[in-house]
């Protein structure tokens, strides 16, 4: 016990020691003490307010969503290998030193409510629309925080139980998976019946939101209703989901413990998988298919082009050869799904907060882009072409994604909201040229650091240059809005979309020669 | 045709290459041996225009950023990095086509050839062990038949008929006049061929060496192990 102890205070001693050498992480480690304190501080003088666009049921529902996906992920990966809860170095010393198995179990899981913090902390970035259509205060979105970590961090445990109870066992993996659709069953059987009585998704939707079904809903539903539960002043049931969530946590951890004591093999393959990747990212093979076991069918081979223009049809062969229909990939599925539900949820507010979301959503996403990944390649730099040629040819992959994507998601949704199609065309513009400002700000980046930063605080500051970069556009879209009363929407949004088109050709001017006077970026995996 | 003039390259306050001077002629084939962390791979990524540094580098007489001084080289990885979802065949189709050359397809297959990767030109880069995926890494580096090329650890994974092969390679590039600068530290697999060897310690050249000026009886290994592990050092020219 008091080497584990030695290793977790020692470790928390040595990172607080290189936060304080380094500037700039000290720096976004005060903002993010300070943003937390401030939440809580504000919590403690504010509530909920009263006027919102939307009834706080929609925020369960959105909450059960987005916690849904991470269920998904984590039966799958309680499928394939197991969550990552120890590293390599872990493995290699402390699994063969003379510690109890049970005590380095606990001490990976401790660790592992870390990962959990960071997936949710995004949360608290959302805290001006979460108050404008939900009307929730600084404590209400705390709540939210809350119950997303626990609700991510049960979810760790779970794939670590189903991983250590199916390894090697196909009839139990199959067993696994009816249990994952058999929880969900009842919700989608009350939802089917209240849409076959009133014929409007809608109206079902929200009466299974308000039904006791989709809250015993395991882990999305106990997570959203103890956050939903406690913002609106209902103790009893979120104090309950709360206590169901930890005491379930708690009982997995107790079984995997005292059912398995020997379950190094059961957590070694998902340790040896990440190292593997974090070795691949290290020696610059930053493509995720080069660790996928997917299954490849070769159709069409050969590449067109000629020059720089080669890198395009390039990632084209590579896009096509990734998902059959090319740039549609999973992610534009998961886009357009998810429009369409929130277009139907938003109805009454508008096309501009699907905008809002998606934009949200497509700054993590323009990263996903082949040609930034390009930069972590010799290839690129040596090919004897022009380097701006390059860098144009090179991106026009994801633009076209986007721009695809966009065409797709917004027609679709202003049919659904039946919005004016000026609106909808300028909705259009504003998502597509922030892609190019994305671009923009990235290479900006890359340009500045050389990614010389670890990965997680390199997408928290560039979340924030984000918002700082839009913001003058954003001001003066929502003053010209407010001052030209009903038409000023559409002037609003071109004016936000020149200042994105603006903004992103100082960018890209700025990052100008990042193939010639920068290093070549490596990324920073964390710790292998 | 390789000429670096008084290179310093610092990562924060850490001199990984501290004024190196150097230069590879047609036809020479130059060894770069050192220690781990001496800075032979800053060097050699600076010299293929992959790093920011001070000082002048340039390749044909071309600065190595320019178009001219990328046409002329090819540059072998430490790490073979190739494209998971490109096939081999193809990823010698777009460096072919990225480089704007005609007539490629004999000399890609011939390479292909030599390396015994014949069989495999429809495999995926993904399906590719190490060993096979740097043997691409060495067509795609020699398909544009470049006057200077550069080896980063060319010898590690290969098995032993892809090491006498890239050997064979090297042997009859030197023999066609092309400049070869090859850090390793697989020293033997050098001995044969060798014209001049850079030995670097913590950043700098401590010596630099011809053949012929080799004592007699002493290996490039006896050499090594005198810098390395000896206390004289010697002026760098």
């Amino acid at each position: 016990m008091n080497s584990l102890v030695f290793v977790l205070v020692r470790s928390a001693k040595n990172s607080l020691l290189e936060i304080l050498r380094k500037p700039a992480k000290l720096a976004l480690w005060i903002f993010i003490v300070v943003m937390i304190g401030g939440f809580f501080i504000l919590s403690l003088f504010t509530g909920q307010k009263a006027d919102s666009f939307q009834d706080i049921i929609w925020l369960k529902g959105l909450l059960f969503g987005f916690i849904l996906i991470f269920v998904i992920i984590a039966v799958k990966k309680g499928l394939s290998n197991g969550d990552v809860i120890f590293d390599m170095n872990d493995v290699n010393l402390l699994f063969v030193s003379p510690v109890n198995p049970r005590l380095i179990l606990l001490y990976g899981i401790i660790r592992m409510a870390k990962m959990a913090f960071w997936t949710g902390f995004f949360i608290l970035f959302q805290s001006q629309s979460l108050g404008t259509n939900f009307g929730l205060g600084f404590d209400g979105i705390l709540l939210v925080f809350l119950g997303f970590i626990l609700a991510v961090g049960l979810l760790q445990v779970i794939s670590l139980l189903i991983y250590s109870l199916t390894n090697g066992k196909p009839a139990r993996k199959m067993a696994v998976r009816m249990m994952a659709v058999a929880a969900f069953l009842p919700l989608a059987a009350y939802l089917a019946v209240r849409f076959a009585e009133s014929g409007n998704i809608l109206t079902a939707l929200e009466s299974a939101l308000r039904s006791p079904v989709s809250s015993w809903t395991p882990v999305a539903g106990w997570a959203a209703e103890c956050a939903v539960a406690l913002i609106s002043g209902n103790l009893g049931s979120g104090l309950l989901f709360f206590g169901m969530i930890l005491l379930t946590g708690a009982l997995f951890m107790v079984y995997i413990a005292l059912s398995n004591p020997d379950y190094y093999e059961d957590v070694l393959v998902a340790s040896e998988t990440a190292f593997e990747k974090k070795r691949l990212l290290s020696e610059s093979q930053v493509n995720t298919e080069a660790h996928s076991t997917k299954k490849i069918r070769l159709t069409q081979t050969g590449i067109s082009g000629w020059g720089a223009n080669t890198l395009f049809y390039k990632h084209l062969r590579e896009s096509f050869r990734a998902n059959r229909l090319g740039l549609w990939g999973g992610t534009s599925f998961f886009i357009a799904g998810g429009a369409v539900l929130a277009s139907f949820l938003l109805r009454n507010s508008g096309m501009l907060v699907l905008l809002q979301i998606l934009m949200w959503i497509q700054i993590y996403l323009i990263g996903t882009g082949r040609g930034l990944r390009e930069l972590y390649m010799h290839y690129l730099y040596l090919i004897p072409e022009d380097s701006f040629t390059k860098i144009i040819w090179s991106n026009l992959e994801i633009v076209l994604k986007v721009l695809v994507e966009s065409l797709f998601v917004f027609t679709l949704s202003g049919l659904i909201m039946r919005e004016d199609p000026l609106l909808v065309a300028a909705v259009i513009i504003v998502y597509t040229l922030f892609s190019f400002l994305l671009l923009g700000i990235n290479y900006l980046f890359l340009r500045w650091t050389g990614a010389d930063i670890s990965e997680g605080i390199l997408i928290l500051i560039y979340t924030l240059a984000v918002g700082l970069i839009m913001l003058p556009g954003l001001v003066a879209a929502i003053v010209i809005a407010n001052f030209l009363g009903e038409g000023g929407i559409l002037i609003g949004l071109t004016t936000l979309a020149l200042w994105e088109l603006l903004a992103g050709l100082v960018c890209f001017a700025w990052s100008k020669g990042i193939l010639h006077r920068c290093d070549m970026p490596v990324l920073k995996a964390g710790k292998q | 045709m390789i000429n670096v003039q008084g290179m310093t390259k610092k990562y924060g306050k850490l001199l990984a290459n501290d004024d190196i001077t150097l230069s590879v002629a047609s036809g020479e084939l130059a060894v770069l041996l050192g220690p781990n962390g001496a800075g032979k791979s800053t060097l050699i990524k600076s010299i293929c225009g992959l790093l920011r540094y001070q000082g002048a580098i340039t390749i044909g007489g071309y600065d190595n950023h320019t178009i001219e001084a990328k046409k002329l080289l090819g540059y072998v990885p430490e790490y073979p990095v190739l494209y998971p979802l490109l096939t081999v065949a193809e990823h010698l189709e777009f460096i072919a086509k990225a480089y704007r050359l005609e007539a490629w397809e004999e000399r890609a297959e011939e390479l292909l050839r030599r390396f015994e990767l014949d069989d495999k030109k429809k495999k995926l880069g993904k399906e590719l062990s190490k060993g096979m995926q740097q043997k691409v890494s060495v067509c795609c580096a020699l398909l544009p038949q470049p006057r200077a090329v550069i080896f980063d650890e060319p010898l590690v994974g290969l098995d032993p008929h892809g090491i006498r092969e890239l050997k064979t390679v090297i042997a009859d590039l030197r023999d066609s006049g092309c400049a070869l600068f090859i850090s390793t530290h697989m020293i033997e697999s050098m001995e044969e061929n060798w014209d001049v060897t850079y030995i670097m310690v913590r950043g700098r050249i401590e010596r630099v060496c011809r053949r012929v000026e080799l004592e007699s009886g002493q290996s490039l290994e006896d050499l090594y192990f005198k810098i390395t592990e000896g206390n004289g050092r010697e002026e760098t020219r």
